[in-house]
């Protein structure tokens, strides 16, 4: 049993704002092994860009965090600036949702992964230069010598998302971060893109982290998923026993609420009210109590610790729905 | 190239709306003011709109979508083709003209926080379509607004006073609702009314929707990039393609036999999360990018992109003509029949044959 | 199209974007420092210029003793000295803040409705009107400021009526074409297309949507020109073209100084650290107004 690539034990981030203070993440503790594919799911508020940005050492000194991340066995909070330049883009890398945000507009594409590759790498321009060829081939942009030259403007949505992968896997990290990667994509593009990095994958053993709010996506192309909910994980499963063996009643709510094609039209979908809570105040009990339709007194007293229940499925609740008949 | 409800209805007969051979251009300019190039964002579209129906219309970017939304509220009107609702043929009908008409026709925007003035209270906002036809005494106004937000959700003591950024994305595209609701329309435009929500929230609007639909006898061209949430408020989908209409039929048709291959490539990406239904090979269905809008393919604008295409498509800009169940019609040369065993797309049934396993 | 990404992006992480803001207002204007200094520094100003010469018995700034003239600072119920005539320093000091204070409102108001309006109507109406509108100001903004407002006072006369039409030539197009960028914004937005959809007649989409949307932007922009108008105005007046002898004003009270410079600093000094003090006040206020709204 290989160790873990990536250990979070007892995640903790608060962020300090005009005198009130945000618990964005409330202890979270969870592993990754190399070359997995580790789906977090939430919805705003949820934690899991936090997380990950913890992940990566990239939160703005406003935020106070805790607890510990183990990259291959290094401490990685409190690592001082030049220890994370080198973390991030070696060890980890990310991609992130707006491809137009990441790529710099006026500097040709090629250049742009050459800039990344020599950072890292002691490499001369020309051999970055047919190393940035090779990473255009390998995320599958045709013509890669003459794309080379070509401003982002110049290239679609999809394909400035396969330069940005180009770029973070310009030192071939051992993991990387999809951050809503795929959000902003048209759903054709959107499974180009989600095929591409699970080839790469495969290709390069690299782990994959797929943050997300569409639980579909991540059950369709993750090997496990972990939920968030108001800064905690609330369950973690193979994507395959999500579907059928739901336990958490949060999860349960998620699923219910995909519009799906296998179900009659004008069917009203099942629904639960309310909102997210507010991350300022830590409450007593669990966070879904209010909204959930199975909440018992002992719900909103003391918080559900997520442990593991059943083999590969861990769950954070007092009453969890019960097991589905098998079908 | 008509796309009327189907059955034995004939064209115009019990149509809300009828859209026909519309086209909307933009004209690029370069700097200085040089005509640089024409977009064509919607050319020759088609199709009608029963009362009491729901149209979904579905495309990815630049299908020319929303173009289309907005070329039927006429802002800004067509270029070329007509828009005709309840018997008026909207295109050319000066602004005054089109004030009655505005009263049946209202629309639904997609992000609600610049849908509604951050200055105004939700009331006052809710209030302003009365206001501007000077319907009722302001006691009348208030009472039919109160009524109005609760039927949206929205408690009008609590609510009333609130601003815009005072609410949630929920709460706030409820707002947008119930402003569109207010002047009792017959035919509520939605463009991607939900898409900025978060999961849980789309599904609380989306019931709001059918729940509106049914109670208030409204029809909904609704607009979306995702053909799972159209499916669940249609009666008729239309797909679209780089400002082409590719196929429409009724949802259910749509849905277990495509006939055109995009709505398959569409149907296809949809992620399922149940594990039993399995996930294809995306590039088996679609290749290559989508092309510049500046300079569509010839012939069928999906060409480029299609497995199945041959030469005619590239000389031959394909028809919309019936094929299938009543009322299904395809723009291809080379449809996904019926007859000839289709693959299985990934939402369908699971009697479908299993496709081939990813992972 | 997308779901909301949360966080970051935003300001604080891990906000919940659907949970509602609200920022309490006063309370938040007054705990910050950059506007209430210097805030406070105009008000006190503003105070001794327009209200402590009615209750104190300040000495008048036209009419003097020639057995008091070129007292220096310091002296004794002159604080500031006396000219060369034996005026008091200090009253003219006051009396010409008057008159800067003064000119500066009256053109700011002209600036704000006149050219605010002309800016709105250009960018809403479009078309052959906008176009003749800014080609119009165009002109106006093409000459150099001074050289403008030096020929309508030449040609009008010198008095603080004429100063004021000849600055507002200067404000009325700087305003207009920030209304009428901001109107262009504004018209594009789907809460006016939606009051268009709802038959909203015209001006009331101005009146109610486009003019309050557009205030906090003209507002600050006017408030950050009130210094360049201060020193404009106080340029005509220390080349002798502005508020004419023996009225007081800060630009002239600067010309005399500058004269006397070599014989003592304060005569020159005085004027100069009023008229660089409001104006770095003024824009102090100006820019912190400018980053609470969060106006561009």
């Amino acid at each position: 049993m290989a160790d873990p690539l990536l250990e979070v034990c007892d995640l903790r981030v608060r962020f300090r704002s005009r005198g009130s203070v945000v618990h964005a993440v409330q202890g979270i503790d969870f592993s990754v092994e190399p070359g997995q594919t580790l789906a977090i799911i939430g919805e705003s508020g949820s934690g899991k860009t936090v997380s990950a940005y913890a992940v990566m050492g990239l939160l703005p000194p406003t935020a106070q965090v805790s607890g510990s991340i183990r990259f291959k066995g290094v401490e990685v909070v409190g690592l001082g600036e030049k220890a994370l330049q080198d973390h991030r883009g070696r060890n980890a890398a990310m991609v992130f949702q707006n491809p137009e945000r990441s790529l710099n507009p006026t500097m040709k594409v090629g250049a742009q992964i050459t800039e990344a590759v020599r950072r890292h790498l002691p490499l001369s321009r020309p051999q970055a230069h047919e190393r940035a060829v090779e990473l255009l081939r390998m995320v599958r942009i045709p013509a890669p010598q003459r794309r080379f030259h070509e401003y982002p403007h110049q290239l679609s949505g999809g394909m400035r998302q396969r330069v940005i992968i180009a770029i973070a896997l310009a030192c071939e990290p051992a993991l990387l971060i999809a951050d809503e990667a795929t959000t902003a994509l048209d759903v054709t593009t959107q499974a180009q893109i989600m095929n591409l990095l699970l080839d790469l994958q495969q290709e390069l053993g690299t782990a994959l982290l797929m943050i997300s709010h569409d639980l579909a996506l991540a059950a369709s192309y993750a090997e496990e998923v972990m939920v968030m909910y108001a800064g905690r994980i609330v369950e973690r499963a193979r994507a395959a026993d999500l579907f059928g063996n739901v336990r958490m009643p949060y999860t349960r709510a998620l699923l219910d609420a995909i519009p799906r094609t296998d179900l009659e039209p004008h069917v009203l979908l099942p629904v639960i009210g309310g909102r997210p809570p507010d991350l300022s105040a830590v409450m007593p009990g669990c966070a879904f109590a209010p909204r959930c339709p199975d909440v018992r007194q002992d719900c909103r007293e003391v918080v559900p610790p997520l442990e593991r229940h059943e083999m590969d499925h861990w769950w954070a609740c007092w009453h969890p729905c019960a097991k589905e008949a098998a079908s | 190239m008509t796309g009327h409800a189907g059955g034995t209805a004939t064209a115009g007969q019990g149509s809300l709306l009828e859209v026909r051979h519309l086209v909307q251009e933009f004209v690029l300019r370069d700097y200085g003011g040089a005509k640089g190039g024409v977009l064509q964002a919607v050319a020759d579209v088609s199709f009608d709109l029963r009362t009491g129906e729901t149209l979904g219309i579905v495309g990815e970017t630049g299908s020319g979508k929303s173009t289309l939304a907005r070329s039927v509220i006429q802002a800004p009107p067509p270029k070329h083709g007509a828009v005709i609702f309840q018997g008026t043929d909207l295109v050319g009908l000066s602004h005054r003209a089109m004030k009655p008409v505005r009263r049946d026709l209202q629309m639904v925007f997609q992000d609600p926080f610049t849908s509604l003035d951050p200055r105004w209270t939700v009331s006052r906002i809710v209030a302003e379509p009365l206001a501007a036809y000077a319907i009722g005494s302001r006691a009348n106004r208030r009472e039919r607004v109160n009524s109005l937000l609760d039927l949206v959700g929205l408690d009008p003591a609590t609510y009333g006073s609130r601003r815009p950024r005072e609410l949630s994305g929920g709460q706030a595209q409820r707002v947008a609702i119930a402003r569109a609701l207010v002047l009792e329309p017959k035919l509520i435009l939605c463009d991607e009314p939900v898409s900025s929500l978060d999961v849980l929230v789309q599904a609380q609007v989306l019931n709001l929707f059918e729940k509106l639909r049914s109670e208030l006898s409204l029809s909904y061209l609704f607009i979306a990039h995702d053909l799972a949430m159209v499916r669940q408020v249609s009666d008729r989908v239309a797909v679209m393609y780089l400002g082409r209409l590719c196929e429409i039929g009724p949802v259910r048709d749509i849905y277990r036999r495509p006939l055109h291959p995009y709505t398959l490539a569409l149907l296809d990406s949809i992620p399922n999360p149940d594990p039993a239904v399995a996930r294809r090979e995306a590039d088996h269905v679609i290749s290559g990018e989508l092309p510049s809008p500046l300079d569509p393919p010839s012939g069928c604008r999906f060409r480029t992109r299609c497995p199945r295409a041959q030469e005619l498509c590239a000389t031959q800009t394909p028809e919309m003509r019936p094929l299938g169940a009543d009322g299904h019609l395809v723009a291809c040369h080379f449809p996904l029949s019926g007859a000839a065993p289709a693959p299985a797309p990934a939402g369908a049934q699971a009697d479908a044959e299993p496709a081939a396993v990813k992972r | 199209m997308a779901a909301p990404v949360a966080s970051l992006a935003m300001g604080v992480p891990g906000a919940d974007p659907s949970a509602p803001q609200r920022r309490p207002r006063a309370q938040g204007l007054l705990r910050s420092l950059e506007i209430t200094i210097p805030g406070a520094v105009l008000l006190v100003l503003l105070f001794f210029c327009f209200v402590w010469p009615l209750v104190y018995p300040v000495p008048s700034p036209t009419y003097g003793s020639v057995l008091d003239a070129s007292l220096p600072m310091w002296s004794p119920g002159h604080i500031f000295g006396t000219t060369n005539v034996g005026y008091d320093n200090m009253a003219r000091i006051l009396y010409g803040g008057r008159t800067t204070f003064e000119v500066a409102a009256a053109v700011q108001v002209i600036g704000l409705v006149v050219g605010g309006l002309l800016g709105v109507i250009a960018g809403y109406a479009g078309g052959i009107v906008e176009a003749v509108m800014m080609r119009v100001l165009d002109v106006f903004i093409a000459f150099p400021s001074l050289v403008l407002i030096l020929a309508i006072v030449d040609g009008l006369g010198q008095s603080e009526l004429h100063v004021i039409w000849a600055l507002s030539a200067f404000s009325i197009p700087a305003v207009a074409r920030v209304a009428r960028a901001g109107t262009l914004r504004l018209r594009d937005q789907p809460f006016v297309v939606a009051a268009r959809l709802s038959s909203v007649r015209a001006w009331r989409i101005i009146a109610g949507h486009i003019v309050p949307n557009l205030m906090p932007q003209l507002f600050t922009f006017s408030l950050l020109g009130t210094g360049i108008i201060i020193i404009l105005e106080s340029g005509l007046d220390f080349l002798g073209y502005g508020i004419p002898d023996p009225a007081p004003s800060w630009g002239g009270m600067i010309a005399y100084g500058q004269t006397v410079m070599s014989v003592a600093l304060s005569p020159l000094v005085v004027p100069s650290l009023f008229l660089f003090g409001t104006v770095v006040c003024l824009n102090l206020v100006g820019d912190g107004l400018r980053n609470r709204w969060g106006v561009r």
